[in-house]
């Protein structure tokens, strides 16, 4: 049954990178690395069950302290770019700074 | 009864998935990012996570969605140039790479066989994982709230150059 669950996690790790390669919105950009991390997550929840420890579930936490900066880093950015340049597309940000 | 709720589970989890990266408008997306985020938080309770459940619910059902739903909110469309599509050329070309990877990975686990060391989780989950978590693990847990403390300042920069220029 974990096998099922294990298989879960990897498969929404590639539809998150699925997303990330296809999609050209930076907000919908950000929302595929959060699948990406929550098909993470099942795979450590999934193996916590299989091994019968609760250590793959503190891993799990880490990687929910590390979602929640990565919004606030990552819409932060995102906002910034809106204000400075007034386009949102992944492909016209190709220069750091003018 | 347990194949049953995983096929339910995974079912939703990968239909909203698939939504999320695959619909036009952002505040759609997040309908079905919640959607998702649900369910995965469904799958947690069917794997005996109990605490890491709650977790998933207050921090990301309620704090990061609101967050999102507030961002896109707060940005002035009609001054921003709208990018809503996909990159066709790297859609075409991902697609066949997704699926066989997708295949690969579904055969390798299931011709697999893993250690046999089952072990029943404690009873008490919270319980368990408090133990461990600040017994075993203090200092990645540590490390953690210092990558909080991080984000939180880098967030306050964020805001402060927006407000001079």
């Amino acid at each position: 049954m974990d096998k099922y669950y294990l298989l879960l996690g990897i498969v929404l790790v590639f539809i998150g990178i699925l997303g990330i390669i296809i999609r050209k919105n930076l907000i919908t950009m950000l929302v595929a690395t959060e699948i990406m991390l929550n098909g993470v997550n099942i795979s450590l929840v999934s193996v916590s069950h299989f091994l019968g420890k609760v250590d793959a579930q503190v891993m799990s936490i880490i990687v929910l302290t590390v979602a929640a900066s990565e919004v606030a880093i990552g819409l932060g950015l995102v906002v910034s770019i809106f204000r400075l340049k007034g386009y949102e597309a992944s492909e016209e940000i190709t220069e750091l700074r003018d | 009864m347990e194949l049953l709720v995983f096929v339910i589970i995974s079912a939703i989890a990968i239909v909203s998935a698939l939504g999320a990266i695959l619909v036009k408008s952002p505040i759609h997306v997040m309908v079905w990012f919640l959607g998702f985020i649900l369910s995965v938080a469904a799958s947690f309770f069917a794997l005996k996570a109990d605490l890491l459940a709650g977790l998933q619910l207050v921090i990301y059902a309620v704090a990061i969605v609101v967050f999102y739903v507030l961002v896109i909110t707060t940005i002035p469309w009609e001054k921003v140039k709208m990018f809503e599509g996909f990159y066709k050329k790297e859609f075409v070309f991902a697609l066949p790479a997704f699926l066989f990877t997708i295949g690969a990975s579904i055969y390798l686990v299931i011709s697999s066989r893993f250690s046999n060391l089952r072990q029943p989780l404690p009873k008490d989950n919270v319980s368990a994982l408090g133990t461990v978590l600040f017994t075993k693990y203090i200092a990645p847990f540590e490390l953690a709230s210092f990558i909080l403390l991080i984000a939180m300042i880098g967030a306050i920069i964020f805001g402060k150059e927006k407000a001079n220029g």
